[in-house]
């Protein structure tokens, strides 16, 4: 007699052991994906990745959830996907400062927490240049007269920044030392704190993204002087850039893009960059960022990928040139 | 010896670890202080407060005999679960993490009846994993097993 | 004023529309209970709501929020008293005196008390936003690095005899809490400190596994071995409301609390926990029984609690008004309105009457019927003492690790909160008081920033803290401080020169 209990306990456990690990590819993805923001909820990561997740749930046909795990600038987040599975379930979101901290680990002589060679990268999403922003009340109307100054009173304008080697204190340096000027660096604990020295007079400029700035440029407590682009900005037609002014190389943008851990099988990377093309072009994707006036700019993974390279060397050479502060 | 003075010499153990580990880092100048400034004269500070409390100890305090220590085996074990718990959490999963801490307390611990312990143990742990993670979104890990 | 009496006017139309209505009754229950439950937090509970709020309109989503914010501050004094553990970070202070209340059988009392308070803090801070929010944030903005420091530095001196015991040992843990607090990457330098190469912490320990561990965990190692458990006495309705003795006396530390708190409040960068210290210290200053203090004075939480709804009300000053976030939390707040396209700036209360004065008379109702959801439940509240201790403790141990594992999703945080649990439990063993290290882990990073951005500042000259009239005037406070505080130390040293010699001559005798 056969023993049916048998023959369905054999068949259920075939059928386990195939759904489980048989063939993944061809069905990626089957259950949900997290993308990791490493920042806490309401940063510019955070509010890009939240519009692409909602953006990717439709096109994926799978639960895209946002887990932030932020700390030491990031660190904390990019190792977690630096080391996690690389099948695909598991993304990055990352800001621009993916690419400073290894630098800043081989100019401190510490082991790296990620390289950068970790990562494959899916997509760019956004990529803001900085603008330079002094008070209303400040005397220099233009750039000229900004280095003018500086170079009579060399290391007595202050500037703000998110943190030593952070976004806002690299681009400063970057320009500093194109224009041949020596500025005073007061770090600050983020965006924000260094946004509120600005506007309580502390110090006297600081590099900061344009959405950030838009609201206090609206109401005219600061101005703009210059922006890191290698274009002028669309929302500030009349702000030249650097690179019009002569200093060439001067070129900082704080970018949002997507990636996966290295080992990620190239077919998984093709589903997810086509995904990504997409929903970054979806129309909910295009509302969501014009609100927080970031325009999208979008690079498909080896287009990405080359960008990325040239910013990083950008990034290197400016920290290296900042070296080590004691 | 009074629990002053044991305390004291804890305390500048520890003063003499922080100031010895922050000599790797750089101490700045007095008008740019370095990243190790503020711990050694911290440090500082904390062994001289150390050393009042070891040579002035207060005259009432108790004695390290006087101390009552009942309660110790069991804040003991609460301890063993909490550091299990910390490494267990994202190995075994939440729900498991939380019926072995929970079980082990109810049930070896405080000696409830079987039935009554595993009632609670059960309650609490899928309870409080069901208001996180599906009514707050908090995820709470999964573990290896995927439970 | 008759203009500000209008928007109000138009406020209370916009608050009043159901679904307004709806979002605050939803942000102050969940306020609560994210308050109520250990470790998370207003920060957490907010972070977790951000995303639901980008599919409302912005007025609807920016009441949810800041009710689960300001609800918060209400439901973190519920545990603290009830169990000595701090629901959220700020309310480390109420645990001291409110869980020596309850001690003593008078849970209700002090539930009420903080529950009155932060309703008149809440609600004259809500006025002190309507009517003074730009010139405040204005002059908020003027509070640079060395006002900073020199306001922490008074702020510490003030603490070094806040409560009872030697003020050596106070000391003793406010630089080892100072120290824990310097853990982790130094933001003017760049160098990791003590972190060991361990990524978690790099961004220092987290206020949050500090407070629960020194005081819930400590709290639980204590207590649960020990054979007599604490008598709950049946409370009558009469012991649920405080006498009239302690409603007297509640009422000006109420008052002080609330405007303390409010100013500390709307300085960019200060965390609310620093106004129910200061609060705190300045009402055992002030009281004509200071040893009650510790002992379940009801000024010890009446004080804390309205110091901390108040800064959380104050905190929002800067954000209205100029569009500058002065914490984490204004930040998340912040970005739910840009993700609707609004961009708060100094203009925002022009652009957007309806969100600024909706969100005005939304928190007016908000903190009313926090008042009204609060006082019923503490008669439920107290019957919660009476459950046994033994399935109790477990239970509170199970909130603890999920509490705070739920902050960072982080298992390094769980660990942080054994180690300082064990800390305080020996700590507590050994008669010191824990609170002072929580206060410097939250301290430290700002005063030491604020510190060194101070002399970068100034070009390294010390000149710079008493040229500033703000700072200068804090500092002579601190000095000041110091010289009351050390008033008794020399009678005591003379006291003690006079007594070794009485032994000597004993002794020779």
């Amino acid at each position: 007699m056969i023993k049916w209990r048998w023959l369905w306990a054999i068949l259920l456990g075939i059928g386990g052991l195939v759904g489980n690990f048989g063939i993944a590819f061809a069905d990626y993805p089957t259950r949900p994906i997290t993308m990791v923001v490493p920042f806490p909820p309401g940063g510019v990561a955070d509010l890009t990745a939240r519009p692409l997740a909602a953006a990717l749930e439709p096109i994926l046909k799978q639960p895209v959830a946002v887990v932030n795990k932020s700390g030491a600038g990031g660190a904390v987040g990019m190792q977690f996907v630096a080391v996690a599975k690389p099948d695909g379930y598991t993304l990055l979101l990352a800001l621009s400062s993916i690419s400073v901290m290894p630098e800043v680990d081989k100019l401190f002589g510490r082991p790296q927490t990620y390289k950068r060679e970790d990562f494959v990268p899916i997509a760019l999403l956004n990529a803001d240049p900085t603008v330079l922003a002094i008070r209303k009340e400040a005397p220099w109307k233009s750039v000229a007269d900004f280095v003018a100054d500086a170079k009579k009173r060399p290391g007595e304008i202050k500037y703000s920044s998110s943190g030593m080697y952070g976004t806002l204190h690299v681009a400063m340096e970057m320009f500093a030392h194109a224009a041949g000027i020596k500025l005073r660096h007061i770090p600050t604990q983020g965006g924000g704190p260094a946004l509120t020295a600005l506007l309580g007079g502390h110090v006297d400029a600081f590099a900061v993204g344009p959405s950030v700035i838009a609201s206090q440029l609206k109401a005219g407590t600061v101005r703009v002087l210059a922006c890191w682009g290698a274009k002028r900005l669309a929302s500030m037609p009349d702000i030249p850039t650097f690179i019009e002014l002569g200093y060439k190389d001067v070129e900082f943008y704080i970018w949002a893009g997507l990636f996966a851990p290295k080992a990620t099988p190239p077919e998984i990377v093709k589903i997810l960059r086509e995904a990504t093309k997409k929903a970054a072009h979806s129309a909910e994707f295009k509302n969501a960022m014009d609100k927080l006036n970031t325009p999208i700019y979008y690079l498909d993974g080896p287009d990405f990928q080359k960008f990325w390279d040239e910013d990083a060397a950008r990034l290197a050479r400016a920290i290296r040139n900042i070296g080590k502060v004691e | 010896m009074s629990i002053d003075r044991v305390s004291g010499l804890a305390l500048l153990g520890i003063a003499i670890f922080v100031a010895v580990e922050s000599r790797v880092l750089p101490f700045g100048t007095h008008s740019r202080p370095g990243p190790a400034y503020l711990p050694f004269i911290l440090a500082l500070f904390l062994g001289a407060m150390s050393l009042i409390l070891i040579f002035y100890p207060k005259k009432d305090s108790l004695i390290i005999k006087q101390l009552r220590w009942r309660e110790g085996r069991h804040a003991l074990a609460i301890l063993a679960c909490c550091f299990f718990g910390t490494f267990a959490i994202e190995q075994l999963g939440y729900r498991i993490t939380m019926i072995i801490i929970l079980g082990f307390l109810f049930a070896v611990l405080e000696r409830m009846k079987i039935w009554w312990a595993l009632l609670w143990t059960l309650g609490l742990a899928l309870g409080s994993f069901w208001v996180f993670d599906s009514l707050l979104k908090v995820p709470l890990p999964r573990g290896g097993l995927g439970i | 004023m008759t203009e500000t009496f209008q928007n109000l006017w138009l406020g209370f139309a916009t608050a009043l529309t159901p679904a307004n209505l709806f979002y605050a009754l939803m942000g102050c229950l969940i306020g609560t209970m994210v308050g109520v439950l250990p470790g998370v937090g207003p920060l957490a509970g907010i972070s977790l709501l951000l995303p639901t709020t980008f599919g409302l309109d912005p007025t609807g989503g920016l009441i949810l929020l800041c009710g689960v914010y300001y609800g918060a501050m209400y439901g973190g004094s519920t545990t603290s008293i009830l169990m000595r553990i701090p629901g959220e970070a700020a309310s480390v202070m109420t645990c001291i005196d409110g869980y020596a209340m309850a001690q003593k059988g008078r849970a209700g009392p002090a539930l009420f008390i903080s529950a009155f308070g932060s309703y008149i803090a809440g609600t004259l801070s809500v006025i002190g936003l309507m009517f003074l929010a730009p010139p405040l944030a204005r002059f908020a903005l003027g509070f640079g690095p060395p006002e900073y420091f020199s306001l922490l530095a008074m702020g510490l001196i003030v603490l070094g005899y806040m409560t009872g015991g030697s003020m050596v040992k106070n000391l003793a843990m406010i630089a080892l809490g100072l120290l824990c607090g310097m853990i982790g990457i130094d933001h003017m330098s760049g160098y990791f400190r003590f972190s060991y190469g361990v990524a978690a912490l790099g961004d220092g320990i987290g206020v949050v596994p500090v407070a629960v561990g020194l005081f819930g965990i400590a709290e639980i190692l204590s207590t649960a071995g020990q054979e007599k458990r604490p008598e709950v006495i049946k409370p009558k309705l009469r012991d649920l409301l405080p006498s009239r003795e302690e409603f007297r006396d509640a009422l000006k530390p109420i008052g002080r609390g609330t405007i303390l708190g409010f100013f500390i409040g709307i300085i960019p960068g200060s965390a609310h926990i620093i106004s129910t210290f200061v609060s705190y210290a300045v009402e055992r200053r002030l009281s004509k029984h200071p040893e009650k203090f510790g002992r379940g004075a009801i000024e010890g939480v009446a004080a804390p609690e309205s110091a901390n709804n108040a800064a959380s009300e104050g905190a929002l000053v800067p954000m209205l008004a100029l569009g500058v976030p002065t914490g984490p939390i204004p930040a998340v707040l912040l970005a739910a309105l840009m993700v609707h396209g609004i961009n708060p700036g100094p203009l925002f209360i022009k652009e957007q009457p309806v969100i600024f004065w909706g969100l005005i008379a939304s928190m007016y109702i908000g903190n009313f019927v926090l008042l009204l959801l609060n006082l019923p439940l503490v008669g439920l509240f107290v019957n919660f003492l009476r459950i046994p201790y033994k399935i109790l403790y477990p239970m509170i141990l199970m909130f603890c690790m999920v509490g705070v594992y739920a902050v960072n999703t982080s298992y390094v945080d769980v660990a942080i909160m054994s180690v300082m649990g064990m800390l305080g439990y020996l700590l507590r063993k050994f008669d010191y008081e824990t609170a002072p290290i929580v206060l410097g882990v939250v301290i430290a990073p700002i005063i030491e920033m604020s510190f060194r951005q101070a002399l970068a500042m100034s070009g390294g000259k010390y000149s710079i803290f008493i040229q500033r009239p703000i700072s200068a005037l804090f500092l002579a406070g601190a000095f000041l401080m110091i010289i009351l505080a050390l008033r008794p130390l020399i009678k005591k040293g003379i006291d003690w020169g006079w007594r070794s010699q009485l032994t000597k001559a004993e002794k020779g005798d």
